[in-house]
């Protein structure tokens, strides 16, 4: 083999040479076959080493470096980065972790942890020998994204994009945009109502050329990867507005916005349905915006004085299956309890609560509530209100956790149940395109901190409340960050995607499906090569991960970068 | 089970509470109370009481009487829900509530119907004089009748059935089964609260303040016992001249701090004072004013020539004693004692 390679061996300041005599580990690799020279350094990843890297690399032409360090997940990049700068291409470097894998895992037997280490290194070299130059793989990537569903988060996501210069497709089933947010009054904080900032919203989009808005329209099928997204689209039968042609759209991201369902409380759940007095949170928004100014609040033909919250309905329950907090129903009952005593006077308003989680500013509302004289009372959550209706008072009987659990009871006019979110019952978009979804069924990202709008899906993105409960400001948030994710995969026009992917072949494959079967990612397929059924290994939707390679029956699948020679060199070394 | 009461709220408010609905319930107050303890706990159980309006766990409860307002509370408050100006406000409308007469809650509530009774009694004082021809001898010699006829009256008729409703609401109907023994062994408690206030050593930083307040009540003990029972005013002895001018003094001296840290709003018991709180250390300080100018008057012998600075003095008198003793906030000087009594007797 004519490689020249270099290795270098960290003592990563003591780390690994206070258990691992990298001076012996350097005797005995140091002759090994294509092995030009074998250094060992304090620091690896320290500047002056590496600039002695690329110097060896560029006065020795070097065609492959081999670095026994710390695990890779510390500084693979940085010695990619160093091979680069050098000129070489760095998928000819190879790393090994005789740190984490050696002196730290066998720090009480020095002269194991040195023998192990001469294997790793080894086998590292094994590999080198094999490895072999590799260019990212370029696609083509349409310049426009999709965005499903018009809410506030969708709403902004699209301008933003449109604002960054990309060609955006405002997909939205109903026959007008606004989502939630355009039929609530006002939201916290602040005194903006929903319909304005909707109304506002409207208006920019109407004056973005970029957006092609897309009201009434359902998306049938979508296929295609990062790049090159082909969706169809169809009208929404259901809204029985005219037909928007059934067309074809063609986008390089997709980003998901499409948005919450309120909880509907179950026949009996606190007296829902039985009582009829007692309403969602949702349908009481509509009375308050329905109701005249500076008059009593009515409701069937009956003067409401005295109101009662019940909170966390179909949110945080014990039996049921929604175990998380919605985030945004204590900040909007507070509110709606502020509004009906400014819009209709002195109403007298208890709240049922399971502990109030007014978060952030929002806390003012609830000292603001908290001094109007509401009263709060918590019940245990185990031992929820129970509402009755007895000779015509309605009545809620709960324990108050802040008295010793007492016993104690309201009666009011109404009952509001402050209901949270629940994901959209409409599953398709989901379906369409396999967007995983969390243990509480909205879509998962791929990372709650670190990535919080990707999926798993290349060049898709969610945002907003189908992600998880959000208030309006958390919803934009993520909206704007999503659209700048989506935006970098069509910005350039082009996409570089990792080289390390699956390739068949088609000389022994007899297509037979197990690796198609196998595969998480649909990248596989079935094609005709010179007369010959085969697999085929989509370059852009593959993702490396070697699910394929094990239930190939002819061997007929190589993986770049883990071909069986550079597997197969590395056992051997470290099985001796 | 108990109705929740919003209304309660709003007269509480007329006692003079505020802020207090907007307790979150943290509990801070209770645990930085230096008087609270495992078995006592407040405030913030009161405040949640008077949140939700439950007038039965507040009628039956000693523990506002256990509050001496100390102040770590509402300094601590991280809502500024002032838990112990809650508690003296409990105390004012628990006073009202064991007042049969009702009078009490209607003095504590307006201070117009406190002027009025003001200026009732004044004007009584005034036509007595005018019946007796403002003769000094006749007025100074019923005068003093009175002042005794009025203590024991007062007594008899409001502070004893006011005590005895207090201990039906606080002992008796919530169930204690309390052995008559019991009653006795107590009674030690009663008398040293009652002449000490030891309870008020327990607020942090309090040696100045509970000192002052023990002098206030020795000293004016003394004085009522000495003029009223006694009838010293009419004394020759020199011993008892000098004895009575140094005694004034020092009570002057002590209420005339009192009167100033109200004004100053020094401490956190005296930031938030209700006329009721005036009426108290005002009267207390005019009545020791005019009884002091009143002594060097006879000493001086001037006062049959200025017989109106007697008269002043007894209408001081008659509002102190028809007014603020049985109706006004000079009752917590009984119930304040009785509280620690009963509740010596219900923790057994």
């Amino acid at each position: 083999m004519d490689k020249k390679l270099g290795v270098y061996i960290c003592a990563c300041g003591g780390n690994i040479s206070d258990y691992v005599d990298i001076e012996k580990v350097r005797e005995a690799v140091k002759d090994e076959d294509c092995v030009l020279l074998a250094r060992t350094t304090m620091f690896a990843c320290g500047d002056s080493n590496q600039k002695e890297m690329e110097k060896d690399i560029q006065e020795n032409n070097l065609s492959g470096i081999v670095v026994a360090s710390c695990s890779p997940k510390l500084h693979l990049t940085t010695f990619r980065s160093v091979s680069e700068r050098a000129g070489l291409n760095k998928y000819n470097y190879v790393h090994a972790n005789i740190r984490e894998q050696a002196s730290w895992a066998h720090s009480g037997n020095k002269q194991g942890a040195t023998e192990k280490a001469i294997h790793l290194v080894k086998a590292a070299i094994a590999k080198a020998r094999f490895a072999k130059s590799l260019e990212p793989t370029r696609i083509k990537s349409q310049k426009s994204v999709a965005i499903i569903g018009a809410g506030v988060a969708g709403i902004k996501a699209s301008i933003a994009l449109s604002n960054m210069g990309d060609n955006v497709y405002l997909i939205e089933r109903e026959n007008k945009i606004g989502g939630k947010l355009a039929s609530l009054g006002k939201v916290f904080p602040g005194n903006i109502t929903g319909e304005d900032m909707i109304a506002r919203l409207n208006e920019e989009v109407k004056n973005e050329d970029r957006i092609t808005l897309l009201t009434s329209t359902k998306i049938k099928e979508c296929s295609g990867n990062i790049g090159d997204f082909r969706i169809r689209l169809q009208d929404n039968i259901e809204t029985g507005e005219p037909a928007v042609s059934e067309r074809e759209i063609n986008v390089g991201s997709i980003l998901v916005a499409t948005g919450f369902e309120s909880y509907t409380p179950s026949e009996g759940e606190y007296g829902y349905k039985e009582i009829d007095n007692v309403i969602t949170l949702p349908e009481f928004r509509d009375l308050i915006k329905n109701g005249k100014e500076g008059k009593e609040l009515v409701f069937k033909n009956r003067k409401i004085r005295d109101i009662a919250f019940i909170y966390c309905v179909g949110s945080r329950q014990i039996k049921g299956e929604n175990k998380y907090c919605s985030r945004y129903c204590c900040s909007a009952a507070i509110q709606s309890s502020l509004d009906i005593k400014e819009r209709f006077g002195d109403v007298q308003v208890y709240h049922f609560t399971k502990g109030v989680r007014t978060y952030g500013s929002q806390e003012l509302k609830y000292a603001e509530a908290s001094r109007s004289g509401d009263i709060f009372i918590q019940f245990p959550d185990k031992d929820e209100p129970v509402v009755s209706s007895e000779k015509g008072v309605t009545l809620i009987k709960a324990k108050d956790i802040l008295s010793a659990k007492k016993e104690i009871e309201a009666a009011v006019d109404l009952v509001v149940l402050v209901t949270g979110m629940v994901p959209d019952s409409d599953k398709s978009v989901g379906s369409l395109l396999k967007l995983p979804r969390g243990r509480d069924n909205f879509f998962n990202e791929i990372h709650m901190k670190l990535r919080p709008v990707e999926t798993v899906i290349d060049g898709i993105t969610i945002a907003g409340t189908c992600q998880g409960p959000k208030g309006v400001m958390e919803s934009v948030n993520s909206a704007l960050s999503a659209a700048v994710k989506t935006h970098s995969f069509v910005s350039k026009g082009e996409l570089e995607l990792s080289p390390i992917v699956a390739y068949t072949d088609v000389k022994t494959c007899e297509w037979c499906g197990a690796c198609s079967e196998a595969c998480p990612y649909n990248a596989i397929s079935k094609s005709e090569e010179d007369g010959k059924v085969v697999a085929i290994v989509n370059k852009t939707t593959c993702k490396g991960c070697g699910m394929c390679l094990p239930v190939c029956d002819s061997d007929s699948i190589e993986l770049t970068s883990f071909t069986n020679n550079e597997i197969e060199s590395m056992i051997e070394i470290l099985a001796n | 089970m108990t109705r929740i009461d919003p209304k309660f709220g709003k007269k509480l408010k007329r006692y003079g509470a505020f802020d207090y609905d907007a307790c979150y319930n943290c509990g801070t107050c209770t645990s930085v109370c230096s008087l609270a303890k495992k078995d006592e706990e407040f405030p913030r159980e009161m405040v949640r009481y008077s949140a939700t309006g439950n007038q039965d766990e507040i009628l039956s409860s000693l523990k506002p009487w256990l509050c001496y307002y100390c102040g770590e509370c509402s300094t601590n408050c991280p809502r500024s829900a002032n838990p112990g100006e809650l508690m003296m406000s409990l105390r004012r409308w628990l006073t009202a509530r064991y007042d049969w007469t009702g009078i009490s809650g209607l003095l504590f509530t307006s201070l117009k119907a406190t002027v009025i009774a003001l200026l009732t009694v004044a004007a009584g004082v005034i036509l007595f004089a005018f019946f007796m021809n403002f003769d000094p001898e006749a007025v100074m010699k019923y005068g003093h009748y009175f002042e005794m006829a009025a203590i024991s009256g007062v007594f008899a008729v409001i502070l004893l059935p006011n005590l005895i409703r207090m201990w039906y609401f606080t002992v008796i109907k919530p169930g204690y089964k309390v052995s008559f023994k019991a009653y006795f062994i107590a009674l030690k408690e009663l008398f040293i609260h009652m002449f000490t206030q030891k309870r008020a050593l327990g607020c942090d930083d309090n040696r100045k303040r509970w000192f002052e307040h023990f002098i206030l009540v020795i000293g004016y003990l003394t004085l009522l016992f000495t003029t009223v029972f006694l009838d010293w005013f009419g004394t020759d002895s020199l011993y008892v001249i000098v004895g009575g001018y140094i005694v004034s003094a020092i009570v002057f001296i002590v209420t005339a701090d009192f009167v100033t840290g109200r004004i100053k709003k020094s401490k956190e018991i005296s930031r938030h004072s209700r006329p009721s709180d005036w009426l108290f250390v005002i009267w207390l300080l005019l009545m020791g004013l005019t009884a002091f100018i009143v002594r060097i008057a006879i000493d001086t012998d001037i006062l049959h020539d200025n017989f109106w600075i007697y008269l002043i003095h007894l209408t001081i008198l008659a509002q102190w004693a028809l007014i603020i003793v049985p109706f006004g906030k000079w009752t917590h000087f009984i119930y304040r004692s009785f509280a620690i009594y009963f509740s010596k007797l219900t923790s057994n």
